[in-house]
């Protein structure tokens, strides 16, 4: 069943110098069980996507789609007040800086209890209340792998390493079961060890529960691993969608053909110091994007045709948005 | 850990008040007159007894010694006679003090009770027809000079309409014996006077000085809320919190509230030195018996030892008030005792 259904999803920011438009048209659709992950650039909109899911875009942004459904119901159109009680019901967030995103002043407990939905108690009379919130939010804590639960309980977000943090993120994320939890770079700030602890944690909770997931990351080669399907972003612009393995195998679109290349692992007759591929130039800033396909200026395949955005074009359950794809091997057409 | 961080303030204390002492004590130099006179408040002393005072003061010793002779005389409460009375300043200072701590503790605890939550509702209904209302009249306050304020004041409510007195604490037809100095307290105290009639007409004598010594820490209070609020709302714990499923409400209540007013506390102890000069302005505006008052008249009168005394309890209350404010501050918010 289509969990989560996008399409054409339109970010935009008034600025002084115009509008500009973060995210342009992106489609986005989720499985229920199934994993996704958001490939892109810093700055290319994942996160702002992300937030726009979860219903805490700043109020200056303009959000637009022609469809935005969530089990079949449209959220923006949609009253606030319904929105939020759908989105505070099934989705969760964990996000980049763990430790920023808890309350610096409240120790863990009170975090974690508060974030246990009222109807998990349903059935505990009111003076057994705190007593059952606690108890949860000890079980959540061992859920994620953090054993000694007295302590971090009475601490502070400070008192805490980032993998903590994120391990508490987590068990606030999941407090609620969601059906859809974003991570968005759940693991920019931890060490390696813990990286692989939290990724396992992840697909451990879509296994067990059939929670799907959104990774959001920047790093190719954690997102092909840990994922069975991926949407390739580039300024704003969805680029390329599909099955991960699939995808990687035989990307059709240039730059997510450059991303591939450009990671050391997936080029296994790659020489000694050779240099490894990159496109030119760097992405351009927001303000002054360049028409049509965004790539454009960069990409080493642009004719005249690429001021004109290409649509959407699907070959089974590969999307790719290009006017001159990649055909690697001739097995296509 | 608190306690040690406890002994570091306490020491630093000391440290202030050693050099308050230092300053308070070189002051008795500084002041034009004769050193003797200067240090006890006599007044044409004869020559036997200026001998006689001078190995009291331990002049004919070191400074340093002088220094540590003064130490021990501020302590043991001799502070000097006032050279208009020919009285010990410090029982002086003592029936004046309470007058200021009057006035100035109603004032804080009317700015902090207005200013918080309009300050507070400024933060949460932004970009509305009352934020603007708010921070406009704040802005007007904050930029109204506190005299100015006061005899407008009392060209209005006293003179044209007549509802509010002009100046002192008390009608003159009530007899309250000066007891604690504190005048409900007083008026408690009193006896055959009818108590609640006294009481009106003290609330009536506090309620302009009070109310315009409030002004300005008032709109420091609403200003300083609101942006720290607004500081508080844009962080992503708010947003986390949020998306937990927490209602508007709750998120205010539970994540915005404490971590916007930590940073009051010690604000308070910052607007605290503002407040007490602010207090003497609006005392000797409304013939307030309290020490601004006293101050002021004294320096008038080039009242040296009573300057310095003055100086040395203000400056004293400032500085406990400052320590006060800041020890809370570091209870009540676990991120300051992060180091």
């Amino acid at each position: 069943m289509q969990l989560l259904d996008i399409r054409n999803l339109t970010l935009e920011l008034e600025t002084p110098d115009g509008i500009v438009r973060a995210v342009d048209r992106v489609n986005l659709t989720l499985r229920e069980g199934e994993i996704r992950g958001l490939v892109g650039e810093s700055g290319s909109g994942k996160s702002l996507i992300a937030k726009a899911i979860m219903g805490v875009l700043h109020q200056r942004w303009r959000i637009s789609a022609d469809r935005f459904s969530w089990c079949g119901e449209d959220l923006l159109r949609l009253p606030y007040q319904r929105q939020r009680e759908i989105i505070s019901r099934d989705i969760a967030m964990i996000y980049q800086e763990p430790s920023r995103s808890m309350d610096p002043t409240a120790p863990i407990g009170e975090q974690l209890a508060e974030s246990i939905p009222d109807h998990r108690l349903e059935g505990v009379s009111w003076w057994q209340k705190g007593f059952f919130r606690r108890k949860r939010a000890i079980n959540l804590l061992h859920k994620v792998g953090i054993r000694d639960h007295q302590a971090v309980l009475h601490s502070y977000p400070y008192q805490l390493s980032e993998g903590v943090c994120q391990k508490i993120s987590i068990a606030m994320a999941i407090a609620k079961d969601p059906k859809l939890l974003i991570a968005d770079e759940p693991t920019t700030a931890l060490e390696s060890t813990t990286q692989a602890q939290l990724f396992r944690l992840l697909a451990s909770f879509n296994q067990l529960k059939g929670t799907s997931i959104l990774l959001i990351s920047h790093e190719l080669e954690t997102v092909a691993k840990n994922t069975d399907t991926v949407s390739v972003l580039y300024c704003g612009q969805l680029v390329e969608a599909g099955e991960t393995a699939e995808l990687l195998k035989n990307p059709r679109h240039p730059y997510t053909d450059a991303l591939i290349r450009s990671v050391p692992e997936f080029q296994p007759d790659l020489g000694f110091k050779q240099q490894l591929y990159a496109l030119h130039g760097s992405i351009p800033t927001l303000q002054h994007l360049p028409i049509g396909c965004r790539l454009g200026p960069r990409c080493p395949n642009a004719r005249r045709e690429c001021v004109k955005t290409p649509q959407l074009e699907r070959q089974q359950n590969h999307f790719y948005s290009c006017h001159f794809p990649i055909h690697r091997g001739g097995t296509n057409e | 850990m608190i306690l040690s961080y406890l002994a570091r303030r306490l020491f630093l204390l000391g440290f202030v008040f050693v050099a308050l002492t230092v300053f308070v004590f070189s002051l008795n130099y500084l002041f034009p007159g004769d050193l003797v006179s200067n240090l006890t408040g006599l007044r044409d002393i004869s020559p036997q007894t200026q001998q006689q005072l001078q190995q009291l003061l331990a002049l004919d010793q070191s400074l340093w010694q002088q220094y540590i002779a003064y130490n021990r005389r501020l302590l043991a409460g001799d502070w000097g006679l006032s050279f208009a009375s020919q009285q010990p300043v410090l029982s002086e200072i003592m029936q004046v003090l309470p007058a200021t701590l009057e006035l100035a503790a109603y004032a804080l605890c009317l700015s902090l009770f207005a200013g918080i939550p309009l300050g507070l509702l400024a933060a949460v209904k932004k970009d509305s027809l009352l934020e603007r209302c708010i921070s406009g009249i704040a802005l007007i306050g904050y930029s109204m000079p506190v005299f100015w304020l006061a005899l407008i004041c009392i060209m209005l409510f006293s003179l044209q309409l007549g509802w509010l007195p002009t100046s002192g604490r008390l009608g003159v037809l009530f007899e309250v014996p000066t007891q604690t100095g504190f005048i409900f307290v007083d008026i408690l105290l009193a006896d055959h006077i009818s108590r609640s009639a006294a009481a009106y007409s003290a609330l009536l004598h506090l309620a302009m000085p009070t109310v315009i010594l409030a002004a300005y820490p008032t709109n420091v209070m609403i200003r300083f809320v609101r942006t720290s609020m607004l500081e508080v709302l844009e962080q992503n714990y708010i947003k986390t919190a949020r998306a937990k499923g927490l209602s508007r409400s709750q998120v205010l209540y539970r994540h915005g509230l404490r971590n916007a007013l930590l940073p009051v506390t010690r604000q308070v102890g910052l607007q605290f030195s503002t407040l007490i000069t602010l207090a003497m302005l609006t005392e000797v505006i409304f013939s307030w018996p309290g020490i601004g008052q006293w101050l002021i008249n004294s320096i008038y009168q080039r009242n040296y030892p009573a300057i310095q005394a003055g100086l040395l309890v203000v400056s004293s209350l400032v500085i406990c008030v400052n320590m006060l404010t800041e020890i809370l501050h570091t209870l009540f918010n676990p991120l300051a005792r992060k180091h």
